[in-house]
């Protein structure tokens, strides 16, 4: 039981790392970025080609795949979401210009193999990969009958820090302020002489940047690489996640991540997989009808 | 290129040749409208994914299991799935916008997972087969309903029901102090998406041999929006249209056809961009001109190199 | 490019002898066919989570239509294979059959991957009256009854590939005859056909040779992180680990059970059968054990020729699938050869294929090939560990019973 509370405590801080950026854009921009899973996958893509295509170390691999993910995140801002809020489109519209980018993505991954266009960033078309052995050192320890890894702790302790620094820079810093103001009046914030697009670019860019890292980290922990990990594994997950801890809330994602990673494993050692599958949403119907504003929300004003 | 040749120089083998197809786009073109009918309303709902399912293993179970004639099953599904809509719609029509969206996709992946792939008598996660299927003669009963549904909806819109959904769409407090009543009008437009997504999913499996939890998920639920939203939603043709373009797609970009998701969403970003209101959304054939787009352009075509 | 040469004409030098020498009524006298074009088609899983696997099938089958197209053609035809992705989807897959069969004018089919799209396709083209000839499906209910609840036969449904009922339960005989296993836990996928067919079989026998199965861990397909189900198999710390899934999971979960420190054997079936699998597991996956149809040194007379030529056209080894998707070319051309096509009654034709594909009986990668009398395959089985680096390596070959 105690390996099964570690187990959930790990892949909560990967559903909480993922949920972190998915919220922050939903709190700031008010659209439900449907290209973030997209972007975790391509995380994970890009450190892999960096480290097995290109010979780069892993951790200058992971460095710059979280930097282009941050950039991908301004592509999908100029691209799918900037021209709709300029016409002052409804948020269902991005909520399909950044279906379409997510399926561009994925579709180039998954078509990629030897000889094709994009064989420089991915060639194993469809299939599952995981970095090669060695490139990352991963100790394991088995302590009173518990197996402890070294990169999961590593993860959990990367998700935690950033999470941190994260609520930090939000709560005490200028940008912070300025993110908060925009996020609570787009209009005032203006007024305010505050350059609400570069709030905006920048809400993305670290939102992306937070999603690839969450991508490549689930890629290294559980040894799977493919262009369907974030559409299969984590994309509504994500949702239910930010969700149950109030729409736009970052530390309501990060409880809310760990809660999930809590309820699924629980479940499926006390009722089996079947369940398992079906309560991260029996979840969020129940949570959204019972209580819209998210578990640990206050009022849905108060976002950030 | 082939698809649109053969369709106008012989329409008859073209006809014999894409049956399937044509059946796949015609159900699809119901579930585009069902899902109409509750945006019409100012509800953004993708439970349709969900009562499909419903209708489509009442059919096949009862069809399995009972000597009913295959019409009573299909209206037993329709029917069900309506009952079930009315059931969710209880609860979560109090939800507005992104909120009733999301509620509708817990549903649906709660339904899958939770309901579909627990009880035995679903085949649970291999799902049923269904040897009494007639791909060729499936077809006949969607390209009679799809008019008839298609004409309903349409004089639907211009009733007095018509009037109050496309009101509370506007301004739902609006709407409510000219003494409309918000709640009912909602929910008869939620029943009916329902209805109508119930028998699309009885009709389909008709032309499949099987049915199968992997059919009903959120994916279907979004390809269903996607349909509506590039069609256009200020009328009946919008989702028709949409359903139409988007399913033959594949068919007539098969030369391309690896990169046809790649092509899906180019094209969805464009129409999102430069034609909001739909392919057929009303606006002649004007197309909106972002601020950052040089004053002088001619070709849309060009717009997906743009940025 | 010399050896790539060399290669396709030693292959085509086999094929024809493989050719030539089926034993029932060949009245095709070579030539009689110049001209033609033999269109054939398959529906194959390119991407989505039989992408492990169809990409395999399709450089097989490719590899098939370009020797025999070098060496002559089929009684003096060329073959065309027109291939296409279904994505792993039924709907998908059942779409492009019916395109492929009606607008393609194909004489016959290959495929699809998955047993789960089989439901879909096979009683399609029984419908449609074409001759289909599975290439990778190993479930239950594919040949004969594909309109299985009903029960009258598929006429027109065949597979070359070994199906799980025969594998499964070989391979736990030959595991369990040589280290006498006592205990087990199953891991199975549960929302998948060939999971959960393997599932079953694995349940169905295990009994027969003494092991006890402590309990059956259910997932689904698209679980993220396998620590739970793992932990929930390793701490009944049984001998054996059954893994009866597709796609990438049997290798998360073999590295994930190493990880949790089981150190049994993990026993599995087709989904195990494929270098990627193989690749991905690593040496967590060292000595994972599976029956195969196929393994790479076997010596039947046209194997070599074939290993040779796929190396040379695609620089790496092939595997069971991709030996599955080149005999099903190879039995697809001897009964078109022997058929007396017309090729102007398209239906006719379809019917005389599905006719000489009863008689057929030729030599392949996979042994000297014929259909059983329910256009199944009854072949020698290949009980393959994994060698920790993306093949395999034969522990025994089981006559069929």
């Amino acid at each position: 039981m105690t390996q099964q509370i570690l187990n959930a405590i790990f892949i909560g801080s990967i559903y909480a790392l993922f949920a972190v950026g998915y919220t922050l854009v939903f709190g700031v921009l008010d659209v439900l970025n449907l290209a973030h899973s997209a972007v975790f996958m391509l995380g994970a893509v890009i450190t892999y080609s960096l480290v097995a295509l290109h010979g780069f170390p892993f951790i200058l691999a992971a460095l710059v795949a979280v930097i282009a993910c941050g950039f991908l995140g301004l592509l999908v801002e100029y691209v799918a979401l900037r021209p709709l809020r300029r016409r002052g489109a409804p948020p269902i519209s991005a909520l399909i210009s950044t279906i379409g980018l997510a399926l561009i993505f994925v579709a180039i991954v998954e078509q990629a193999t030897p000889g094709t266009l994009f064989s420089w960033l991915w060639q194993d078309g469809a299939n599952s990969v995981r970095f090669p052995s060695g490139a990352v050192p991963n100790p394991t320890y088995h302590v009173a009958g518990l197996t402890l890894e070294g990169t999961k702790i590593g993860i959990l302790v990367t998700s935690v820090v950033l999470m941190l620094v994260l609520g930090y820079v939000i709560k005490y810093t200028q940008v912070g302020r300025a993110l908060r103001a925009v996020a609570e009046n787009r209009r005032a914030a203006t007024l305010l002489g505050i350059n609400v697009d570069r709030i905006f670019s920048s809400t993305l860019f670290v939102s992306s940047a937070l999603g690839g890292l969450a991508g490549l980290l689930f890629g290294l922990a559980l040894s799977d690489i493919s262009p369907y990990i974030g559409r299969d594994q984590v994309e509504l997950k994500g949702l239910a996640v930010i969700v149950l801890g109030g729409m736009g809330s970052i530390p309501g994602a990060v409880l809310g991540g760990y809660l999930l990673g809590l309820i699924e494993v629980l479940a499926f050692v006390r009722f089996g997989s079947n369940v398992e599958a079906g309560v991260a949403f029996a979840a969020l119907f129940l949570v959204l009808v019972i209580r819209p504003q998210g578990l640990f929300g206050a009022r849905l004003r108060e976002r950030l | 290129m082939d698809f649109f040749i053969q369709l106008f120089t012989d329409p008859v083998t073209f006809y014999n040749s894409h049956e399937l197809l044509l059946a796949q786009i015609g159900i699809n073109a119901i579930l585009a409208i069902s899902l109409f009918v509750t945006f019409y309303s100012g509800q953004l709902t993708l439970a349709n994914a969900g009562f499909m399912a419903v209708g489509a293993y009442t059919t096949v179970i009862l069809n399995l299991y009972t000597p009913l004639p295959l019409p009573l099953d299909i209206l037993a599904g329709t029917a069900l799935a309506g009952a079930v809509g009315f059931l969710v719609g209880l609860p979560v029509l109090r939800l507005r916008g992104i909120f009733l969206a999301i509620a509708t996709i817990g549903f649906v992946e709660a339904l899958r997972l939770g309901v579909i792939l627990n009880v035995p008598i679903t085949g649970e996660g291999q799902g049923l087969k269904n040897p009494s299927a007639d791909p060729l003669g499936g077809i006949l009963p969607i390209i009679v309903s799809l008019p008839i549904i298609a004409y309903i909806v349409w004089r639907l819109t211009k009733t007095k029901l018509g009037h109050a959904w496309a009101a509370i769409r506007e301004d739902e407090l609006a709407a409510s102090s000219n003494g409309i009543n918000v709640p009912v009008y909602k929910m008869i437009a939620f029943v009916i998406g329902a209805l109508l997504a119930g028998y699309a999913g009885a009709l389909e499996t008709h032309i499949n041999f099987f049915v199968d939890p992997t059919e009903y998920s959120v994916t279907r639920a979004i390809q269903i929006l996607t349909f509506a939203v590039a069609g256009g939603t200020t009328n009946v043709i919008g989702p028709i249209v949409g359903a139409l373009f988007l399913t033959s797609l594949p068919e007539i970009i098969r030369q391309a056809s690896a990169y046809r998701d790649v092509v899906n969403g180019v094209i969805l970003i464009l129409v999102i961009i430069f034609r909001p209101q739909g392919i057929v959304g009303g606006g002649g054939f004007a197309l909106i001109r972002p601020r950052w787009w040089p004053a002088s352009w001619r070709r849309r075509g060009r717009a997906a190199s743009a940025h | 490019m010399g050896t790539k040469l060399r290669g396709l004409a030693v292959a085509w030098v086999l094929v024809l002898a493989a050719c030539g020498s089926g034993t029932s009524g060949g009245t095709g006298s070579s030539g009689s066919y110049q001209g033609k074009t033999i269109n054939l088609g398959a529906i194959l899983s390119l991407t989505g989570a039989g992408g492990v696997y169809g990409p395999s099938s399709k450089k097989g089958a490719d590899l098939a239509v370009e020797i025999i197209n070098n060496s002559g053609g089929v009684s003096g035809a060329k073959l065309a294979l027109d291939t296409e992705d279904d994505a792993s989807d039924k709907a998908q897959s059942a779409q492009v059959a019916q395109r492929l069969i009606q607008q393609g004018q194909l004489l016959a089919l290959l495929g699809p991957t998955l047993s789960n799209s089989a439901v879909a396709v096979h009683p399609l083209a029984e419908s449609f009256k074409i001759p289909i000839v599975a290439v990778s499906t190993t479930g239950i209910h594919i040949v004969p009854d594909c309109n299985f609840p009903k029960t009258d036969p598929c006429k027109y449904v065949f597979r070359d590939s070994l199906g799980e009922e025969a594998a499964i339960p070989a391979n736990i005989k030959v595991y369990s005859q040589k280290t006498h296993p006592k205990t087990g836990v199953l891991l199975v996928a549960n929302d998948d056909k060939f999971s959960s067919d393997g599932g079953k079989i694995v349940q169905a026998t295990v009994g027969q040779y003494g092991i006890q199965l402590l309990d059956t861990v259910q997932f689904s397909k698209t679980t993220a992180d396998f620590a739970t189900p793992v932990t929930q198999a390793v701490k009944k710390n049984p001998d054996v680990i059954f893994i009866t899934s597709l796609g990438g999971i049997p290798a998360k979960i073999m590295i994930e059970a190493r990880k949790q420190g089981f150190a049994g054997q993990f026993l599995g079936g087709n989904g195990f059968n494929t270098a990627v699998v193989s690749k991905q597991a690593g040496a967590d996956g060292k000595g994972a054990q599976s029956g195969s149809g196929w393994y790479i040194n076997n010596t039947f007379p046209s194997n070599a020729a074939f290993v040779k030529a796929y190396k040379d056209k695609y620089g790496s080894d092939p595997d069971q699938f991709a030996a599955q998707g080149y005999t099903g070319v190879l039995i697809l051309a001897d009964a078109a050869k022997r058929a007396n096509l017309t090729f102007s009654n398209l239906a006719g034709d379809r019917t005389k294929l599905r006719d000489a594909l009863e008689s057929v009986n030729i030599d392949t990668p996979l042994g000297r090939f014929q259909f059983t009398s329910s256009h199944d395959v009854k072949q020698t089985i290949w009980i393959i560990q994994m060698d920790g680096a993306g093949g395999f390596n034969l522990v025994i070959s089981v006559s069929p019973s």
